[in-house]
């Protein structure tokens, strides 16, 4: 299928185009909350959204964090410098999770709202991400992924979200939250705007040391695994589709097979392990001092402002802040922090040796989109579970992408398909493949021609 | 007595550690971008240059070298710190397991790491200013073994780091800060942060005796952070010290492993050492040697050259005329003939010396003359002014009215004919 950027160059823009869409895609943020900072006037081209965490330049970039209300970074991100090297425009800044820390998109002011139904939630963390693809048809959004937050909310949004193996797009710019996780992709309406735009945003980047330059193939596989491990607690009527669409999938001659990878079922306390360790040392400069919000008095003592300070983090970050801090700390260093270090090289070989025989394919969530109280409602452990797909790739760094397969009312079902390091491409020929001829639903098209 | 350091020095570096802005400026906060600000967003990068030099440092100090080095965050919060975590080693150090010769014994090295200084603290009276000009600078730092006993060995060793860095590249004129590690009963007392050589004499001085005071009281020394204050020449305690400090240490995941080990780098010459071998070895002396080379890379050149061509001897008493002469950087061939003049028995006048450098011929009267020339001279001024050698036991001025009298026919140097003349005196009044 032909990228919408081809089909947006080529066709007439009438007069007002851009002053219409930036006033439709008003109207949509005023309903969804979809950006947390939009311009005044669009520039024209094919419009590309930013996720908060991600700088650019001139613009207030907070990782929809209170705690960074005022952060306007003097440069643009590697990935944001490239697209605007390439002719695209940037539209706005869209909403998270603060800091990237959560499952639904609603751990911040304001959080978005799902296009589909306002009552549900978006998915997050790249929650406005996923929003700003749903409605805009000629745009694609620079999203980024820790643990899911690509995967989930392009999944309850239903659009294509892609993560790209881990040091293929470089970080620079990006607001940490766990460096060795962290990974910016991309969402968009098909999987070859995907395609257009990952070649344009990868490649080495000598700002980021764990960037490269690799050869990225598109080794296709025929073998379809899935894993019964990450099949466990999934909602029936998720599992029902499933199964129709890996039936649909083998009678287009794709070979499904069960595999079981050993120690998979640890990646979700691994993760939260290592990704909150490495964020409570990232959140550690938000004191008050160079960043993160200013208190007034200055008679305190060092302890007590920094306290002030940092009160105005999240309950989530705290959390994640504390448990992170716990982890690294001398007396049970060993015991978490390099035990899940050791469980995810583990982790690297084993689901390595699997996917060089197939590809990994599951729902990309094990639930419906919640609605947005019922993702309040969760404790903590419960909503974490909830990461117990997504989690794995992201931990072991290997590319996956999330896609529609099914509908089930108004709303998608996402599918995520994961492969081996360097193989990126191979999944979104998959993805482009299904799309021939299964239709993705829309509920609106800002800027359409 | 057991003292340990810890020793950070500044590396001759064009930029900072992780960014490309300078690492000197004299304005502050104008060598700054967001790297070195921490800026949520930015990253590090490695600056190769700085682990070059570490490697180097760490080889000249004996210590093996890590195949891959790799850098982990030291959490913890203080204004000076713009990401409230400083990027340094520990376990991924350059260097490990060294030592430093100082006289007969070895200081052990236990680590040389590489690091990031923090910015600078100016304070004011009513409030405090942050320069982060310095936030980023690479430093080494260099921990040793608790194995400096005495006061005379803490010097030598000092003074021999200070060498070998001298002879990497660092600039030893910046101020090197230290931490002293001091114990007498075996409860260590830290003192933080003491800048400069000086200050670490006192410290160590002011410390010993307050220890020895406490413990000549029968009490017993706590274990503590102390912090020296230069203009009171005094300790003062800091906090208690009563577990190691919470750090939260994990590896730092915007960088990778870097291989050190394959580095190439130059042999370090160890300027003591070799005064031992050439005293070993050719019976010169080896602290006249050690005064020459410590800390000048031009003796040391000029030094093996002559030792080379089998002229040691001359070659050292070259050295110290051309140092007089501020002639140092002469070179090699032009240094040939100078000892070729001296080892005929000729004396060089400092215009003489200045013409050899240049690669010009010395006659006669530019000041080359021979030692039994000057010896004549001496003779026949003795033997024509006998009221000035009668004189000359309880008048001074006498002597030097001699010693100028040669000076004028000879562009010789003062020194040399106030010895002769001695001799020569002494000589004939026996």
């Amino acid at each position: 299928m032909r990228s919408s950027i081809d089909e947006f160059e080529e066709k007439e823009k009438p007069d007002g185009y851009y002053e219409r869409t930036l006033k439709e895609l008003s109207d949509m943020n005023q309903k969804f909350h979809i950006f947390s900072r939009m311009p005044q006037s669009m520039e024209h081209g094919f419009q590309f959204s930013v996720k908060d965490n991600i700088c650019v330049d001139g613009v207030e970039s907070s990782a929809s964090a209170e705690i960074l209300e005022g952060y306007v970074p003097p440069f643009d991100a590697t990935a944001v410098e490239r697209m605007r090297g390439r002719g695209f425009s940037f539209i706005g800044k869209t909403k998270m999770d603060e800091f990237g820390f959560g499952t639904f998109g609603i751990n911040c002011a304001e959080h978005p709202l799902n296009p589909i139904n306002p009552e549900y939630v978006t998915g997050g963390s790249s929650a406005g991400a996923a929003a700003a693809t749903a409605v805009m048809k000629y745009h694609v959004a620079i999203a980024e992924s820790t643990g899911g937050s690509i995967s989930c909310p392009a999944a309850f949004c239903g659009v294509v979200g892609f993560t790209p193996t881990y040091g293929l797009v470089s970080r620079y710019g990006l607001i940490d939250y766990a460096n060795s996780l962290d990974k910016i992709g991309i969402m968009a309406r098909r999987s070859a705007d995907i395609r257009h735009v990952f070649d344009v945003i990868k490649g080495s980047d000598r700002y980021d040391t764990t960037c490269i330059d690799r050869e990225v193939n598109a080794d296709k596989r025929t073998k379809l695994i899935i894993v019964d491990q990450l099949m466990q607690n999934i909602d029936q009527a998720v599992l029902s589709a499933f199964d129709r669409f890996t039936s649909k999938l083998e009678s287009r001659g794709y070979e499904v097979v069960h595999r079981s990878i050993p120690f998979i079922e640890k990646a979700i306390p691994a993760y939260y392990i290592i990704s909150t360790a490495e964020a409570s040392t990232n959140l550690a400069k938000y004191t008050g001092f160079k960043y993160g919000k200013k208190t007034e008095d200055f008679s305190q003592g060092y302890n007590e402002f920094f306290t002030e300070a940092r009160s105005s983090l999240g309950t989530e970050a705290k959390r994640r802040v504390i448990l992170g801090t716990f982890v690294r700390s001398a007396s049970v260093k060993s015991k978490y922090y390099e035990k899940a270090l050791r469980l995810r090289r583990m982790l690297i070989e084993a689901m390595g040796n699997v996917l060089s025989e197939g590809f990994i394919i599951s729902p990309t969530m094990p639930i419906m989109p919640p609605k947005v109280e019922e993702a309040a409602g969760l404790d903590p452990v419960k909503a974490y579970s909830m990461d117990s797909i997504t989690v794995p790739p992201n931990l072991a760094g290997f590319p996956h992408i999330s896609f529609p397969y099914d509908y089930s009312g108004d709303f998608p079902m996402g599918a995520q398909l994961i492969t081996s390091h360097f193989n990126d491409y191979a999944l979104m020929d998959f993805a482009g493949a299904w799309e021939e001829d299964f239709e993705y639903r829309f509920k609106y098209n800002v800027g359409s021609l | 007595m057991k003292i340990g350091l810890e020793v950070h020095v500044a590396l001759p570096t064009k930029s900072k550690l992780f960014c490309s802005c300078s690492p000197i400026a004299e304005e502050p906060n104008t060598a700054v971008c967001p790297i070195c600000l921490g800026m949520p967003g930015a990253k590090p990068m490695l600056n190769a240059e700085a682990l070059k030099i570490s490697v180097a440092i760490a080889r000249a100090l004996h210590c093996d070298i890590i195949d891959n080095a790799y850098f982990i965050r030291k959490v913890y919060f203080y204004p000076d710190l713009p990401k409230s975590y400083q990027i340094t080693q520990l376990d991924g150090a350059v260097g490990r397991g060294g030592y430093v010769r100082v006289g007969g014994k070895k200081v052990r090295i236990r680590r040389v790491q590489l690091e990031e200084d923090p910015a600078k603290v100016v304070r004011e009276d009513e409030y405090s200013l942050l320069d982060f000009n310095r936030s980023g600078v690479p430093l080494n730092e260099i921990v040793t073994e608790p194995d400096i006993g005495s006061e005379e060995e803490l010097r030598g060793f000092v003074s021999e780091l200070r060498s070998i860095l001298y002879y990497v590249g660092v600039d030893i004129d910046r101020e090197m800060k230290i931490d002293l590690n001091i114990s007498l009963d075996g409860e260590r007392v830290e003192i933080k942060n003491v800048t400069g050589i000086k200050n670490l004499i006192d410290a160590e001085r002011y410390e010993c005796k307050r220890q020895g005071e406490i413990i000549a009281a029968g009490g017993k020394v706590k274990t503590e952070t102390r912090s020296y204050s230069a203009e009171a020449m005094s300790t003062v305690s800091s906090r208690e010290k009563e577990s190691d400090e919470e750090y939260g240490f994990i590896y730092d995941p915007d960088l990778v492993m870097y291989p050190a080990n394959t580095i190439r780098t130059d042999e370090t010459p160890i300027a003591s050492e070799i005064a031992e071998r050439y005293s070993a070895q050719y019976g010169t002396n080896a602290e006249t040697v050690k005064e020459l080379v410590m800390f000048d890379r031009n003796a040391l050149r000029l030094l093996r050259h002559g030792a080379g061509n089998g002229k040691i001897g001359t070659a050292i008493n070259a050295i110290s005329m051309l140092r007089r002469t501020d002639a140092m950087d002469i070179d090699e061939k032009n240094f040939d003939r100078m000892l070729e003049y001296m080892g005929r028995g000729m004396l060089l006048s400092d215009d003489a010396i200045k013409a050899l450098k240049a690669g010009n011929d010395v006659e006669m009267s530019a000041g080359a003359v021979s030692a039994e020339e000057i010896d004549k001279a001496i003779m026949e001024v003795v033997e024509s002014r006998k009221d000035l050698v009668a004189e000359y036991s309880t008048n001074h001025k006498a002597f030097n009215f001699i010693v100028g009298l040669i000076l004028k026919k000879y562009k010789v140097s003062p020194r040399y004919v106030s010895e002769r003349l001695s001799k020569v005196l002494e000589t004939k009044l026996k």
